[in-house]
């Protein structure tokens, strides 16, 4: 799909700006393209969608198969929280798709992400948290 | 006398014992320069007006259990997931009980010790 965000996937920046980190973040996940959605975390970055915290390799996989499928993420900021380089930010999040079964997929819940400003400036996840365990189904 | 920590794992226990001395200094020493807290839902607070929170809040003696239920730690950043429960008096002078799930964000300074960044005390409902 085409981006209308503008995203340089080289040097990914999810800015400083909650309402387009969460665009960006929507899009990117949306895009049914687990590598360049893995380049929105920095290298450790831990992420706990599958429902255990995967950094690296493990998530690259998770979200290359995953995202496969294309389901579609709708989401929300509650809250953000900005502490020089680390922000918090709450979001509630509706995911709908089919599962590897072809069966309708229908999740949603609220998530916390971690993000952290590099020292070239560009704002990275360091760690989600869906506070429903996982966005897995049951 | 503040206590800080290279060990994530043990930076709740260490706050929770400058917390229950009573000793604001310490508290205070124990979050970055612009840390923000969220003691009251939806105020956060930052720089001065969160240092003197710290100092009002010890004024009631709290006493404060806490339990680190998940922890996520990446080379300088980390989400701490925390029941916590804090004896105190009301404004009344009535014992009062408080509980929350924390959620907790510590950065790695370069002196190699964590600190809050982010204390939302409130922050899983």
């Amino acid at each position: 799909m085409a981006f209308t965000v503008d995203i340089d996937f080289d040097n990914p920046d999810l800015t400083a700006d909650t309402d387009l980190q969460n665009e960006i973040f929507l899009q990117v996940f949306n895009s049914g393209d687990g590598e360049l959605f893995d380049k929105l975390y920095r290298d450790d970055a831990i992420s706990n969608f599958s429902g255990e915290p995967l950094t690296g390799e493990a998530r690259l996989a998770f979200f290359k198969e995953f995202l496969a499928t294309k389901p579609q993420l709708q989401a929300e900021v509650t809250h953000s929280y900005v502490a020089g380089d680390v922000a918090l930010i709450g979001v509630h999040f509706v995911i709908d798709g089919t599962d590897s079964e072809g069966k309708p997929m229908h999740l949603e819940g609220n998530c916390t992400d971690v993000l952290r400003r590099g020292t070239d400036g560009r704002w990275l996840m360091a760690v989600d948290r869906p506070v429903a365990g996982s966005l897995l189904p049951e | 006398m503040a206590q800080l920590t290279g060990d994530v794992e043990k930076h709740t226990a260490l706050y929770v014992e400058a917390f229950n001395s009573g000793d604001a200094d310490a508290v205070n020493a124990m979050y970055t320069e612009d840390a923000v807290a969220v003691w009251e839902p939806g105020v956060p607070l930052t720089g001065r007006a969160r240092i003197e929170s710290v100092e009002q809040w010890l004024a009631a003696k709290p006493k404060m259990t806490a339990t680190p239920r998940h922890s996520f730690v990446t080379g300088d950043t980390a989400l701490l997931i925390v029941d916590w429960k804090i004896d105190t008096t009301d404004a009344n002078g009535e014992p009062e009980q408080l509980t929350g799930v924390g959620v907790d964000v510590l950065r790695l300074g370069e002196d190699g010790n964590w600190r809050y960044a982010i204390d939302d005390p409130f922050g899983e409902k």
